[in-house]
């Protein structure tokens, strides 16, 4: 252990650490008199400092250079300190930072005011970044157990709501039903190949299939006599196991049936958090797993493997959640199943991974990063549109806000219209680019069917902007006040900026994303 | 200028002075946008007024600093040798990276964009400080200053922009802030839809600069003008644009021979349609005497000095597109000599002053467009700069006029009213002196700078030849060649040549249009003159020292013609207005000197030269050396004559007569009087036939909409996807242990496909080979057997059934043409599943009727 490996893991260690001192500083304060100081606005401060600080260093391991510091390599393969995880990191922590200050506002707010939620979020964050650097499948299963615990118990934050100890409760039994599957999946890899490492599974399974056993020299020599491998219905199995637990992870239809609920359930910053850093977390899982360890010409073969599989689950994802979001009369809720559209999106991108990997993985990259600011944004701003009692949350209660609160619904119209993918905000690019290697890799069928889908998104997306600037409340019903808070703003304000950086100056970015993904 | 230079050791490739230019008015707009209503009048002026004088200062520098450069290069050449192009950038940032090409916010100075710059930040300033008093007491002066703040950034986008797509972005740029100005007053509805119709005229102009765009990617891989420079060539190639695809073929010959025009003339016409919008030009100028409508510093500097000169910036940029199609290049300059000609007779009745002002914009930009089309780039370039001075003036004169003339009339209509005004040379003098000026400007007084440059295009349209490179030429040539499938004869390659050629009548129309069209603005523009400065004063009876104690204008303004109202004595406007009217009338009257060709002084030509090397090596003259000095000067006494009848006429009528003449000629030619006065009905024309085409179209469309999409397609959609949504939501209880099951039953769902086998199959024919090799999907764990031959047993018989299988993947098949083979092939996979695939391989015979050397290109059919 040396100084450079310190360097390397520095992103991790100082979410870690940060994590630790806040969770003690936080039990030996005493916040008796809430008209003096609340646990939030220091917490919420200090917890985003640690993650921002944490991207900070992960861009500085970046631009020194993980080759050079080749100590971290005998980390491998548990941990994979890569620039791929190096960016992971940026995104995870950027995402964690938002719901961080999205918290510092919305608790207060809501009378949730419990310092616990900062230490879970930041403790939740490491186990992310332990999943999107592991190459092992023991460190998969820790950093998805760190990840999840802490994710389930910021669900059930609301302690006196049933909805929320409900929606905890749901996601926590499907999400142990998935970890199962997942490892139970690992372990069979490890039966049949004897490897838990990512990179070992895959040479193995590359030598793996048939064997010869009999060569005879009366018949050509194409038709030498074999006989099976026994460990290929092992591997087959596990594949299936695993791949129903990544699609868990990203909830992929139908794997996803949980996620409008715990959504829903969970106070806002914690869907936030959900929805962007849990998510980009999986989807770093997925794309280790499958194109690390699934990466033969056989298992990822587009017949018989586990491409079309991907493409069903993409097509089915992004379709059944289009549909159904257009139904839905709850804006947080039409969110989640805007993300859950948005995970199918991606889909298409590890399709055509098994053609171009570097492309398709820098497009899934770029795609996150405009995905998380986003989201990030869109829920941000519902969380500052309502107030206590008078939270806002189905469309009806956002009408007339584009009048009554100009600045508020042009910032929501923003990260809707860059969800929607209208050029020039990030969410154009990230779509573009994504479409574009799944083309390019004539995979067209599943871009077409994309965009079709990106049209039924505009619909719901379009419609809040039109509740916004073209209706009025009706005479009595109950409108949402919205609050104030300088963290929402603040989280609002980032999220803004990078929505229209990333939109007028998307190459950079994507230039960064390539490197990372080679 | 030695520190400048050692300020900027390297402009060639970073020059960001640029940023400057444009980041100041872009900073203006935003602070008196976002905080104008906290800074108060005082600071929004400040604000306005120091970024474009700041803009100003920067352009300046960066002109003389290029100057500088450009002497510098000139001074090393060898007599004779070209002055090379002199180009300052500044690479803001990559936008966005394709393989083929990229493009990148890049800006860049050259001594064409560098002499628009002056004027837009020039004239722009000058129009901003009129504007503080103009606009003084306006609810919304902060805003109006944000936009016409925004106005410059935009225009200087679109200048320095070094390729099209950022062109286009300040295109749309200074579109939208024509919109928002036209429509500044917005509460009155004439003025909102007069912004409209602008917006949507212009909209069509975009489709065509959108469409050029697409095709100048497409032929030459760039957009940037060096890009598309180098590869000018490349657009000489030949489309067919008629039928597209392949034509069926029953319909009778005459409808499917094929059209064939070259990307040139496609991408020119293209590119005019765009700039026909912006510019105004004929079918496209019907938005600008409507725009009138916005606040008259707009009118000035948008709708007369700066935007509207877009389009002609344009063709002078792309002129090395234009000067290769004879026929864009014909459009050009007809469509601006036609139109030249049309505007001015409609100035020739209009009452309201800012109409006629209008219509003479419209008209003068015809005549730029006239230069510009056959191929003097630098006189139309030219007499943009003359104009941008003297119309502004005259814009902002009228502005003064009728500044006045509110100090009794409110309605917008009677207080432009020509008719009453009058006399207005006593009242206001600063005003009239400098009206009178930059009208002497326009109409041609020589040696004033309207003179030079309107004479400098009449003087080349008539000498002006496109003449054809070598390199075209060949082009030519190989295309004939091509579409006759045979080598020409020599009378034959002799007419391909002469059809590069514009004809000889083409040159003498436009210069006959052109002296006509300059007969006419003496007329009209002396018109307005006499009727608003010379005879009495007909608004309303002066009464000194009247106070104005009601306010019920509208009252009085209604009864304007009936009973003369009382009011003060008009006055003189205060200094922030006249002191620009002074300077713009100066540079009116003086600024010809720099390219006054009459007397071998062509300084501004030189300068431009660099910038449109290309464009201007296919350019040439019908007389050379002393033999073309002699034409000028012969030439100049058309253009003085038009002067002289023009201005006599209108002296005789409007001065000496008092407009007698006009009212006699009004009533015995009634029809043809009341014809021109409403603009030759061109917007009832446009409302009959374009739009009422439209309208129709937009009926059947509601009539569809209504029935089938409403009726069949939304209902059949909203009734599907519910359903959906409802079945899916039915799955969607909210108990967990249907969550449990359905995840259970995606499980098995992907363990039945993963655990199926599966025998994808993928056929591809070995061209050299007449072969067919047929592969089946690899899989793990998937063993194969092939029966090739198609006789039902797998191969290899001598061995026992469950021994076939192989680790063959791939297979090759020979089939001789004109028969067919079935080939099997069964697939195993680890858990014993089997799956046997079948596919007929049927090779047809050579299909004699097309040339086919290899005898490969015949289909081959795959019969799963």
């Amino acid at each position: 252990m040396n100084a450079n490996i310190l360097l390397g893991l520095s992103p991790l260690l100082i979410v870690a650490v940060g994590a630790l001192v806040l969770m003690v500083v936080e039990a030996l304060s005493r916040f008796r008199d809430e008209r003096l100081e609340s646990p939030s606005a220091s917490l919420a401060v200090s917890s985003s400092v640690v993650l921002f600080a944490s991207a900070i260093a992960a861009a500085g391991v970046w631009f020194y250079g993980p080759e050079n510091l080749p100590e971290v390599s005998s980390l491998a393969p548990w941990l994979l300190l890569d620039r791929f995880s190096l960016f992971f990191f940026v995104i995870l922590t950027l995402g964690g930072a938002l719901s961080c200050l999205l918290a510092g506002g919305y608790l207060p707010e809501h009378k949730l005011d419990r310092g616990e939620f900062y230490p879970l979020l930041l403790l939740s964050t490491v186990g992310a970044m332990t999943l999107a650097a592991a190459g092992d499948m023991l460190t998969i299963f820790l950093g998805l157990e760190a990840m999840s615990l802490g994710v389930y118990t910021m669900v059930a934050f609301r302690r006196g709501s049933p909805r929320s100890i409900e929606a905890a409760l749901k996601y926590f039994l499907l999400g142990s039903f998935a970890a199962a599957l997942l490892l139970y999946g690992g372990a069979l890899l490890y039966g049949a190949t004897g490897h838990t490492d990512l990179s070992g599974i895959g040479s193995q399974l590359a030598n793996t299939g048939l064997r010869l056993v009999k060569s005879d020299s009366e018949v050509p020599s194409d038709m030498l006599l074999i006989a099976y491998d026994n460990a290929v219905p092992l591997v087959m199995v596990g594949l299936v196991l695993i791949l129903v637990g990544l699609a868990f992870k990203v909830s992929a239809v139908p794997f996803h049936m949980w996620t409008p609920d715990a959504y829903e359930g969970a106070p806002t910053p914690a869907t936030t958090y959900m929805a962007v850093v849990v998510k980009a977390a999986a989807f770093a899982l997925m794309l280790r797993v499958l194109l690390i360890a699934f990466a033969d010409a056989k298992t990822a073969s587009w017949g018989t493997g586990w491409p079309p599989v991907v493409a069903g689950l993409a097509v089915a994802t992004m379709t059944v959640a289009n549909v159904i979001a257009v139904r839905q009369e709850s804006v947080k809720r039409m969110l989640a199943y805007s993300s859950i559209a948005h995970a199918g999106t991606l889909l298409i991108a590890v399709v055509a991974a098994t053609k171009a990997t570097q492309q398709a993985e820098a497009s899934m990259i770029y795609y996150l990063l405009a995905y998380t600011v986003s989201t990030a944004g869109a829920f941000g701003t519902l969380i500052l549109c309502g107030s206590r009692g008078a939270e806002a949350v189905s469309y009806e209660d956002l009408a007339g806000l584009g009048r009554r609160h100009p600045a508020i619904a042009f910032a929501f119209s923003l990260f809707l219209l860059s969800l929607a993918g209208v050029p020039p905000l990030a969410g154009f690019f990230g779509k573009f680019y994504l479409f574009r290697v799944a083309i390019d890799n004539g995979f067209t069928m599943l871009a077409v069917l994309g965009l079709l889908n990106s049209v039924i998104a505009a619909y719901y997306y379009l419609r809040v902007l039109v509740v916004m600037y073209m209706k009025e409340p009706e005479p009595g019903a109950p409108i949402a006040v919205p609050m104030r808070s300088g963290y929402v703003a603040a989280a609002l304000l980032i999220s803004a900026v990078l929505v229209v950086l990333l939109g007028l100056l998307p190459n950079g970015t994507l230039e960064a994303a390539i490197l990372a993904a080679g | 200028m030695e520190s400048l230079l050692s300020l900027f050791p390297n402009p060639e490739d970073n020059f960001p002075l640029i940023a400057v230019i444009l980041g100041l008015p872009l900073m203006g707009a935003l602070i008196n946008g976002i905080f104008g209503k906290r800074l108060g009048p005082e600071g929004v002026r400040t604000m306005a007024l120091s970024a474009v004088g700041g803009s100003f200062l920067a352009s300046l520098a960066a002109f003389l600093l290029l100057y500088a450069r450009v002497q510098q290069a000139s001074a090393s050449l060898s007599e004779g040798a070209a002055v090379p192009h002199v180009k300052f950038v500044w690479n803001a940032w990559r936008w966005l990276a394709l393989e083929t090409t990229s493009i990148d916010v890049v800006f860049a100075i050259d001594s064409l964009s560098a002499t628009m710059m002056l004027v837009v930040t020039g004239v722009g300033g000058l129009i901003h400080l009129y504007s503080t008093g103009y606009m003084a007491g306006d609810p919304s002066y902060h805003r109006f200053f944000a936009y016409l703040n925004l106005f410059i950034f935009s225009m200087l986008v679109l200048i320095l922009g070094d390729n099209l797509p950022i062109l286009f972005v300040g295109w749309e740029g200074v579109g939208l802030c024509s919109y928002l100005l036209i429509g500044f007053w917005f509460e009155a509805d004439k003025n909102a839809s007069a912004g409209k119709k602008a917006f949507i005229t212009n909209r069509i102009g975009d489709f065509g600069l959108l469409f050029a765009m697409a095709m100048i990617l497409h032929t030459t891989g760039s957009l940037s003008w060096a890009g598309i420079e180098a590869r000018a060539p490349e657009l000489f190639n030949e489309l067919q644009i008629w039928p597209i695809g392949v034509a069926p073929s029953w319909l009778p010959a005459f409808l499917t021979s094929p059209v064939v025009v070259n990307y040139a003339t496609l991408i020119g016409l293209a590119l005019f349609l765009g700039c026909a919008g912006k510019s105004a030009q004929i079918p496209l100028y019907v938005w600008l005497p409507d725009a009138m409508a916005g606040p008259t510093p707009v009118s000035a500097l948008i709708h007369a000095a700066t935007m509207v000169t877009a389009g002609v910036y344009l063709v002078a940029r792309m002129s090395f597109v234009f000067v290769l199609s004879p026929t864009a290049m014909m459009v050009v300059a007809g469509v601006g000599a036609f139109t030249a000609l049309f505007a001015a007779t409609i100035g020739l009745v209009q009452h309201d002053i800012k109409k006629v002002l209008a219509y003479s914009t419209v008209s003068q930009l015809g005549f730029m467009f006239m230069g510009v089309g056959v191929g003097a780039f630098a006189s139309g370039m030219f007499h943009v700069v003359t104009h941008a001075f003297f119309k502004a003036c005259l814009f902002l004169g009228a502005g003064s006029v009728i500044h006045a003339m509110h100090a009794r009339i409110h309605d917008t209509d009677a207080s432009q009213d020509m008719r009453n005004m009058g006399g207005l040379r006593k009242y206001m003098p600063k005003t009239y002196w400098t009206y009178m000026a930059a009208t002497a400007a326009i109409i041609g007084l020589p040696l004033t700078a309207g003179f030079f440059s309107k004479d400098d295009i009449l003087f080349r349209a008539f000498v002006n030849r496109i003449q054809p490179s070598g390199l075209l030429k060949d082009l030519a040539i190989r295309n004939a060649v091509q579409k006759a499938g045979a080598p020409l004869s020599d009378e034959a390659r002799e007419a391909v040549v002469q059809g590069l050629h514009i004809p000889e009548w083409f040159s003498t129309a436009v210069f006959v249009v052109g002296v006509t069209a300059a007969i006419l603005t003496a007329f009209y523009m002396l018109r307005t003159v006499f009727l608003t400065f010379f005879g009495d004063f007909r608004g309303w009876r002066i009464v000194p020292g009247w106070k104005n104690d009601d306010h019920d204008h509208d009252h009085h303004a209604s009864h304007a013609h009936d009973e003369p109202i009382d009011g003060p004595v008009p006055h003189e406007s205060p200094w922030a207005m006249w002191v620009p009217l002074v300077v713009l009338a100066f540079f009116a009257l003086f600024a010809g000197w720099v390219n006054a060709g009459p007397f071998h002084l062509t300084a501004f030509s030189h300068w431009l030269e660099p910038s449109m090397q290309s464009g201007l090596k296919m350019v040439t003259t019908i007389k050379q050396g002393d033999e073309l000095t002699h034409l000028e000067h012969l030439l100049l006494i058309p253009g003085v004559l038009a002067f002289l009848i023009g201005s006599g006429a209108a002296y005789w009528v409007y001065y000496v007569k008092k407009g007698e003449p006009a009212r006699q000629a009004a009533q015995s030619a009634g029809g043809l009087y009341r014809l021109v006065l409403d603009k030759w009905r061109i917007d009832e024309l446009y409302e009959a036939t374009v739009l009422g085409a439209f309208h129709s179209l937009a009926e059947t469309a509601a009539l569809f909409d209504k029935w089938v999409i409403d009726g069949v397609l939304a209902r059949l959609t909203t009734i599907v996807i519910q359903s959906f949504g409802s079945l899916f939501r039915a799955f969607q209880t909210g108990r967990v242990q249907m969550y449990a099951a359905v995840m259970v039953v995606g499980l098995f769902a992907t363990g039945a496909y993963l655990l199926t086998a599966h025998g994808e199959v993928v056929v591809t024919k070995d061209e050299a080979g007449g072969m067919y090799i047929v592969e089946a999907a690899p899989g793990l764990g998937y063993k194969y057997r092939w029966d090739r031959d198609g006789d039902g047993v797998w191969d290899n018989p001598q061995l026992e059934q469950d021994e076939t299988w192989t680790l063959l993947q791939k297979v090759q098949v020979q089939v001789p043409p004109g028969q067919e083979t079935k080939v099997r092939v069964e697939v195993q996979n680890a858990f014993k599943m089997t799956k046997i695939r079948e596919i007929v391989l049927r090779r047809p015979l050579p299909d004699k009727s097309r040339p086919d050397p290899v005898g490969m290109n015949v289909p081959i059919e795959v019969m799963p």
